[in-house]
């Protein structure tokens, strides 16, 4: 007689799917150098972030010749910045540092 | 139908060693998520698996009565609990309860639930005595079961959506009711708008607690002085999409006692704090609960010591639920 027992056991998933990256999706090209490229600092604009982002991107012009810097602060804190910083980024910087403070 | 994907293995033991290595637990044991007993909760809760609870749209997850389900059954619940996880989950998921920020955040915040209304008895979720601690079966893995969607299912996993820098064990599981029957304060859930026959579940995500000791005053303006101090020097944050935040305040027993014999109600106890915190001066910290609605007042917790614990804000409003009957969830 076979017992449930020896039947084993079913164990449903639960999670709501792998956590690798979504197959279809690619890392954006990464430029071979950052001369001449538009650097995008995105701030959540809590405690100095501001400053340490304005400090940094004067430490990455000492060493190499961006062409520029796009500074954007998120409207708030804790979301995640809103479609007009998102159409800045994608459409004006080549590359994006973020960062946060506290 | 369900959905999620079927694993099989010879017995308990091997379940559970699968489920530890593929990141499945929150480090303890779990009870196997069979389709049967998943089903069950379904049926219990009157909700078809691929019901839509919330969303997490920062990270693209969907979160289902299945996976709620699935989540809850490992969690330990009894079928009966899942209407108030469910509550629960939708609380959390809310637009205003911030989930991505208030479970990424480094600082580690947790998700406490708060049941109001019948379902307290009728589950026995504990409001009394030790209610904050392990003990309790329906506090317990109604707690956790929130907990385990928010990582199974909405991925904060340390490392990837959870960038907490130290965490906390409130994050294992953190449920309690409020003892509306201790005093004649208007429970948490009518305060909100909802009748005292229904049942809610609040959820309020917090990342700084201090307890407020004080077994020396006797009346309700010297026990929120207590309270005060605290809040004065810490301050209560929100940003600007939360612009105006909630702090919750669970007054013990012991500490009821000296506002019901003054007469002061809910309203009384949260106007006088406010008017404390507008007169605070220019140098106090901010207070950014946009009026004195923002404090949350629950009583629980058994008789004999004189505290009260203070729940500070994550970044997210605290929202409440109804806890949907079975032919309620039907109908919608």
């Amino acid at each position: 007689m076979t017992t449930k027992q020896d039947r084993g056991i079913v164990g449903l998933d639960p999670t709501s799917g792998p956590l690798e990256r979504p197959t279809g999706r690619s890392l954006a090209v990464r430029p071979k150098t950052m001369d001449g490229q538009v650097i995008g600092l995105v701030t959540n604009g809590l405690g100095r972030s501001q400053e340490f982002m304005t400090a940094l991107s004067e430490e990455i012009a000492q060493i190499i010749r961006p062409g520029g810097f796009l500074h954007v602060v998120k409207n708030s804190v804790s979301i995640a910045p809103e479609r007009a910083d998102w159409a800045r980024l994608t459409s004006e910087a080549s590359v994006a540092i973020t960062g946060f403070g506290g | 139908m369900l959905r999620a994907a079927r694993h099989e293995y010879r017995d308990y033991s091997s379940l559970l060693e699968d489920y530890y290595e593929r990141g499945w637990t929150d480090g303890l044991p779990v009870v196997p998520p069979t389709p049967e007993s998943v089903e069950l909760f379904l049926d219990r809760a009157g909700l078809e698996p691929d019901r839509v609870l919330g969303a997490v749209p920062t990270r693209e997850v969907v979160v289902t009565a299945e996976h709620a389900a699935i989540n809850a059954v490992m969690a330990g619940c009894r079928p009966e609990y899942f209407p108030t996880v469910v509550a629960a989950i939708r609380a959390h998921l809310h637009e205003m309860g911030n989930c991505h920020s208030t479970t990424g955040t480094l600082s580690g915040a947790s998700q406490i639930v708060v049941v109001n209304g019948p379902v307290r008895g009728e589950i026995g979720v504990e409001c009394r005595g030790a209610c904050f601690g392990p003990g309790f079966r329906a506090n317990a893995t109604i707690g956790r079961a929130l907990r385990l969607v928010i990582r199974n299912v909405c991925r904060a996993v340390p490392g990837v959506f959870d960038r907490a820098s130290l965490s906390t064990p409130m994050r294992y599981a953190f449920c309690f009711g409020e003892d509306e029957e201790a005093n004649d304060w208007l429970p948490l859930h009518v305060e909100r708008g909802f009748s005292p026959q229904e049942s809610t579940a609040t959820v309020h995500s917090t990342m700084q607690v201090c307890e407020v000791m004080d077994y020396t005053s006797r009346t309700p303006e010297a026990i929120c002085e207590g309270w005060l101090a605290e809040i004065l020097r810490r301050g209560i944050f929100a940003d600007r999409f939360v612009a105006q935040a909630n702090i919750l305040i669970v007054v013990s027993a012991e500490h009821q006692r000296y506002f019901n014999q003054a007469g002061w109600s809910k309203a009384d106890l949260r106007n006088h704090l406010w008017q404390r915190c507008q007169a605070s001066g220019e140098n106090a910290k901010r207070i950014m609960l946009g009026g004195p609605e923002g404090f949350l007042v629950v009583g629980a917790g058994g008789p004999g010591h004189a505290t009260t614990w203070l729940f500070f804000p994550h970044l997210a409003w605290a929202i409440t639920q109804r806890i949907e009957s079975a032919n309620d969830e039907r109908r919608t």
